[in-house]
């Protein structure tokens, strides 16, 4: 016997906002744009279409590791410390070759996201308190090395290969950047959908029990997803210091609450089991617009931020009340 | 004639598309023992829920002795005279017996002195709630519900898995309460017990009330079965008793699963005995007598303090569930909780075991994904209307979902914990259809039940476990007596 | 099963926990964490031949912000959520009592202080029904909440600046080599508005939310009213915790990043204290001791000679280490 359900033909509309949220916040990022062009009619030209795309790819990033996380039920707070600190490794070692510099600061990534990896999967830390210690750390180490004579100290330049890939423009309003962009927004949505590892990374945040009793060994997924998560890091951080034109310990700083901003308005549940990167992606381009038209408005930093939280907040209620995804 | 205690006219209500109740009229007369019944998805814990201030109806009227009333709250239903006690004490785990007690306003001396009545006054109040063992649990929740002195008292599923002591002590309050001239609504889906203790019994079906008749008369079962299932009732089949008679037994063949001397627990004696390839051995015990730590150890998931396990011969060694998996070895656990991804759609329920190794980790083949999915889902006959995320679906249906996904996976010996607590009758038998059909196929399977009659319809032999040992085998025709003395751990006496 | 014709056999009752068993499951972390205070505290005592009050006040007045917040987040948790404001607010109330206590007269300066925790309480409480009545999850509203804080903050002050009344700044932390002040405002707080509340039945009625918010439900409790009364309790210690900066700094400084780092170090103190993230247990003496020994890593290093720059990498770490221990040693929480 099955529980009374209504004539499958009547689909509800909000049904189909939970199945594919893509519609929905297509909708409002165009909203936003046009809004946006508005006071700052430069949106509308090819070049404005470009700026936002490239100044939108660091972010998209960042939010790809929350978002892997966030489906685990888990977050990575040190994902900017582990960007400022690959992106100075590249800069700081940059005389020795974009290779071994651009391979050092991925290393950093992978050194990163393996102690991340141990802690939540092999000791159940939480992982809110494992990258939180994580931050501390990296946030120490970064601080030390700068000092004096320290490992990080000594001349600084950005690789010339960053600088085109992240700032450069391949095609009319496309950024380089974005081909990283696409090529790791493929990757991850593939895998995702259609990989075992994306299935177990759904399951294991939707339920770990069922998961063990289903032979899933847990910390093996969790351990993949907080090491792709800091690896994306390194690459985020990377990214930006191309378009920064420069590096500094906290260049990244601002990128955190946003990326989660990203992931949580982009439909993945921090909850976990539920989400994905396309929504994410729409989320950091929204966050993105936003941002660009808060700064049309030509107010103070201070109403700005004020703004940015209110319609960041606005956002993630409709979605809510929408979906009826509640967070309890 | 006096007014109904309580009085239910054409309660409806939905959730969304979904309508989980289209109109129920129920009649709780004073002094009665009425008993709610229906099978999974007929709309009794939505009723239980509305009339407890869960949830408010969409429309209809509650009557609490003949005057209307607005249950907003459950604070409110409590100060109408209705209380209840459901399946999961609703006491806070980290909190004190006590501290529970004050939070809900209740005097704790009033509870001590229903303990009492119940000869359980050696509860300690001190302790947290999640120290105290779950049937110990629902009895204290009982009192708690007593000590309101409510006018009709709403027991959801509460003898589900508890001790015949237990229970029979529950039973004797609501034979007390009747002289009371109280009422007592109880929701079981234990045929036996409702026919000897209620005095009246409520079908529902489709969220409408579609029989109301005395449970105990003559062909009583048969009528609330008939009532429950609708035109597809027909005859229950002894499909099982069959299917059986017709298999043949070969002699020779190497037992698939030997258990010896396992230490369920730090104790002198084990567990000792052994499944052959499709066999369906049955095993029957009464609370807490190690079964449920038996059936962790025997899939992997929780290590024995001693003994060995062999399927096919080699040892098996388990450590996660993945070691035993390998060898063949799969549970189906009686709470759907554990099994489920609530989340997520049919398809990945059924696939998750695909995934469970890194060799698997890569792209996936969609279409022989696909096929192994609804291979499953046609074999179970899944109703996949709430297809996309499996929390929708009724209890047997997610019941099923969990048994689908061995069978998508691929297995050897199939471990089933209580597979039909809580389902309905018509989604019972396709089970025991079901596990009939695994075993003829080659599978050798183990099957732990709380409902004795199961065993006649389904299992090849029965081992009666008590203690942390078997204590005696017996063929699935020893009656329910003979069963209940050994899992007493008292002889049977030959007759 | 169906009930036999015979005599059943009696289901035995659970033997209740030794009085031994039960300090040690409710209180044992706690003492652990006062032990290791102790041990450092002595450590610290060893480094430094003349350890006077001047020494202890700097210990506990410089410590007071990071025990208020603890306390504030503490609350919050054992009711089941995570604020990521915290540090925010603080900013605020340390922005606005600076603005207008600058050049007041002691008088008008106490009711700024009233005045500022007030408003903080406001405002969580409106975090918190925010969060109750929308639905989304409290990380992400108390996320934006940051933000909107923090950008307050710079509404009142656009740089550092404001400033406070001397005698005001020694009634809450005392002078430099009055330790007692400061202690008295925490033993005080913990001991005359968190132990009645936690007796109260409101206090009950939040540990149960925390706890399990289904069963409290059905329990009759008002989740959200508790939930919503849990936030404000959280915002009169992050306001306090603003109104303590003000008094030990002298001024009002509203960059974020103070914030951000404060409420981090919050949960920190939070989960070191014995809370846990989960809800439902705790208390808040373990956060505020943890706060203690988390301040005191800094100082040490540096008597032992070692980079204080160090002292972030060296509290990461612990942090790491401890909640690794902690959740290997603490009894698994049965499963329902």
């Amino acid at each position: 016997m099955s529980a009374v359900t209504a004539e499958p033909a009547a689909r509800d509309w909000r049904q189909a906002l939970v199945e594919r949220p893509a519609i929905a916040l297509t909708g409002v990022l165009l909203v936003l744009y046009l809004v946006t062009a508005t006071q700052a009619p430069g949106m509308l030209t090819l070049n404005g279409i470009r700026s936002t795309l490239l100044l939108a790819c660091p972010l998209a990033v960042l939010a790809a590791s929350q978002t892997l996380c966030m489906l685990t039920g888990g977050i990575d707070l040190s994902t900017v410390m582990t960007a400022n600190f690959a992106a100075y490794v590249a800069a700081n070692q940059s005389g020795r070759g974009p290779v071994v510099a651009l391979g050092l600061a991925l290393a950093v990534g992978l050194a990163v996201g393996t102690v991340n990896g141990i802690g939540v999967g092999v000791f159940k830390v939480n992982p809110l308190i494992m990258t939180l210690g994580m931050a501390s750390v990296l946030l120490g180490v970064v601080t030390v090395g700068l000092v004096g004579d320290g490992f990080l100290s000594g001349s600084t330049r950005l690789l010339p290969v960053l600088r085109t890939v992240a700032s450069g423009t391949l095609v009319g309003p496309i950024p380089t950047n974005m081909v990283v962009w696409a090529l790791l927004a493929a990757g991850l949505i593939f895998g995702l959908s259609r990989t075992g590892l994306g299935r177990a990374v759904y399951a294991v945040g939707d339920n770990p029990v069922a998961c063990r009793l289903a032979g899933v060994r847990i910390w093996q997924v969790l351990f993949a997803v907080y090491l792709l998560s800091a690896v994306l890091a390194a690459l985020g951080g990377l990214l930006f210091s191309g378009i920064s034109g420069s590096v500094g310990p906290d260049q990244t700083n601002a990128y955190l609450l946003p990326s989660v901003a990203a992931a949580v308005i982009g439909g993945t549940s921090i909850l976990g089991g539920v989400g994905g990167y396309t929504g994410t992606i729409l989320g950091a381009l929204i966050l993105t617009v936003l941002n660009r038209l808060l700064l049309a408005l030509d107010t103070t930093e201070a109403f700005r931020q004020i703004l940015y939280g209110l319609i960041v907040l606005a956002l993630a209620w409709v979605y809510v009340r929408v979906t009826g995804q509640r967070g309890s | 004639m006096p007014a109904p205690l309580l009085q239910t006219t054409a309660v409806a209500k939905a959730f969304g598309p979904v309508v989980a109740l289209r109109g129920v009229d129920l009649s709780v007369a004073p002094g009665e023992v009425h008993a709610l019944l229906g099978a999974n998805g007929a709309g009794k814990s939505t009723l239980v829920k509305i009339l407890t201030g869960v949830l408010r109806n969409d429309s209809g009227t509650v009557a609490v002795n003949g005057r209307p009333v607005d249950l907003h709250s459950p604070t409110e239903a409590r100060a109408q005279g209705l209380a209840p006690v459901y399946q999961d004490p609703a006491l806070i785990p980290d909190l004190t017996v006590e501290q529970n007690l004050r939070l809900t306003g209740v005097d704790p001396a009033a509870v001590r002195r229903e303990l009492a009545g119940m000869d359980l006054d050696g509860l300690d109040l001190g302790e947290q709630a999640r120290d105290i063992p779950l049937p110990f649990l629902r009895m204290l929740d009982l009192a708690r519900a007593l000590a309101f002195d409510p006018q009709l008292l709403l027991l959801d599923e509460i003898t589900a898995a508890l001790p015949p002591d237990l229970s029979e002590r529950v039973f004797a309050i609501t034979t007390g309460w009747k002289q009371r001239n109280r009422s007592v609504l109880f929701i079981s889906h234990r045929l036996a017990e409702v026919r000897e203790h209620c005095d009246m019994c409520t079908v529902l079906r489709d969220g409408r009330d579609v029989a109301s008749f005395h449970p105990g008369q003559e062909g009583g079962e048969g009528q609330i079965v008939a009532a429950m299932l609708g035109e597809a009732s027909a005859a229950v089949r002894d499909v099982a008793r069959e299917r059986r008679a017709a298999r043949e037994r070969a002699e020779d063949e190497r037992p698939r699963l030997v258990v010896r001397d396992l230490l369920i627990d730090r104790q002198d004696a084990g567990v000792s005995f052994e499944v052959q390839a499709g066999e369906v051995l049955g095993m029957a015990a009464l609370e807490g007598q190690g079964q449920d730590r038996l059936f962790e150890i025997l899939s992997g998931n929780v290590r024995a303090a001693g003994g060995e396990i062999l399927v096919d011969g080699q040892p098996l060694k388990a450590r996660h569930p993945y070691d035993a998996i390998r060898r063949g070895v799969v549970l189906v656990p009686s709470n759907r909780l554990m099994a489920l991804l609530p989340q997520r759609p049919i398809r990945e329920n059924i696939a998750i075991p695909l995934f469970n190794r890194l060799r698997r980790w890569g792209p996936i083949n969609i279409g022989r994904e696909r096929r192994q999915v609804s291979e499953a889902v046609t074999r179970l006959s899944i109703d996949t209307r709430a297809a996309a995320q499996a929390r929708r679906l009724s209890g047997g249906n997610q019941q099923k979902l969990t048994i689908g996904r061995w069978l998508a996976a691929g297995f050897r010996t199939l471990l089933l914990f209580d597979p039909t607590r809580g389902i309905d009758v018509g989604t019972k038998h396709q089970i025991y259809d079901l596990v009939r059909e695994l075993a003829d196929g080659g599978a050798a399977i183990v099957l732990f039940t709380s409902e004795l009659r199961e065993i006649a319809l389904v299992c090849d032999r029965v081992a009666v476990l008590h203690n942390g040992a078997i204590v005696a085998e017996m063929p699935p025709t020893a009656g329910e007596t003979d069963l209940l003395t050994a899992a007493h751990g008292l002889e049977v006496t030959a007759v | 099963m169906t009930t036999a014709p015979q005599p059943v056999a009696a289901t035995p009752l659970p033997r209740p926990s030794s009085r031994a068993n039960r300090f040690r499951r409710r209180q044992g972390w706690v003492v652990g964490v006062a032990v290791l205070l102790g041990a450092l505290v002595f450590w610290r005592y060893s480094q430094i031949p003349a350890f006077g009050p001047f020494e202890v006040r700097g210990i506990v007045a410089g410590t007071m912000t990071l025990a208020l917040l603890a306390m504030a987040q503490s609350v919050i948790v054992i009711s089941g959520g995570i604020d990521l404001s915290v540090g925010a607010m603080m900013v605020l109330a340390n922005c606005i009592a600076a603005r207008l206590m600058l050049d007041q007269d002691l008088g008008p300066v106490v009711l700024v202080a009233l005045g500022v925790v007030a408003v903080a309480m406001l405002l969580s409480g409106l975090i918190g029904l925010v969060t109750v009545v929308s639905g989304v999850p409290d990380i992400v509203v108390t996320l934006a909440a940051s933000f909107i804080l923090a950008g307050l903050a710079l509404v009142v002050l656009d740089g550092p600046g404001g400033g406070t009344h001397p005698r005001f700044q020694e009634l809450m932390v005392g002078g430099f080599d009055q330790p007692l002040p400061s202690l008295l405002w925490l033993t005080g707080l913990l001991a005359l508005v968190w132990v009645p509340f936690k007796r109260s039945r409101l206090g009950i009625a939040t540990y149960a939310v925390g706890s399990d918010r289904a069963a409290a439900f059905l329990s009759g409790v008002r989740v959200g009213r508790t939930r919503v009364v849990a936030y404000v309790l959280g915002g009169f210690f992050s306001g306090m915790a603003g109104v303590v900066t003000t008094a030990f700094t002298g001024s009002g400084e509203p960059r974020a990043s103070i914030g951000a780092t404060a409420t981090l170090t919050s949960v920190a103190a939070v989960v070191l204290g014995g809370v846990a993230l989960m809800g439902g247990s705790g208390t808040l003496l373990g956060p505020v001791l943890a706060a203690f020994c988390l301040s005191l890593i800094p100082p040490l290093m540096l008597g032992l000679g070692w980079d204080p720059n160090y002292a972030e990498v060296a509290r990461g770490i612990i942090i790491i280490v401890v909640v690794m221990i902690g959740g290997l040693v603490q009894v698994p929480r049965r499963s329902r």
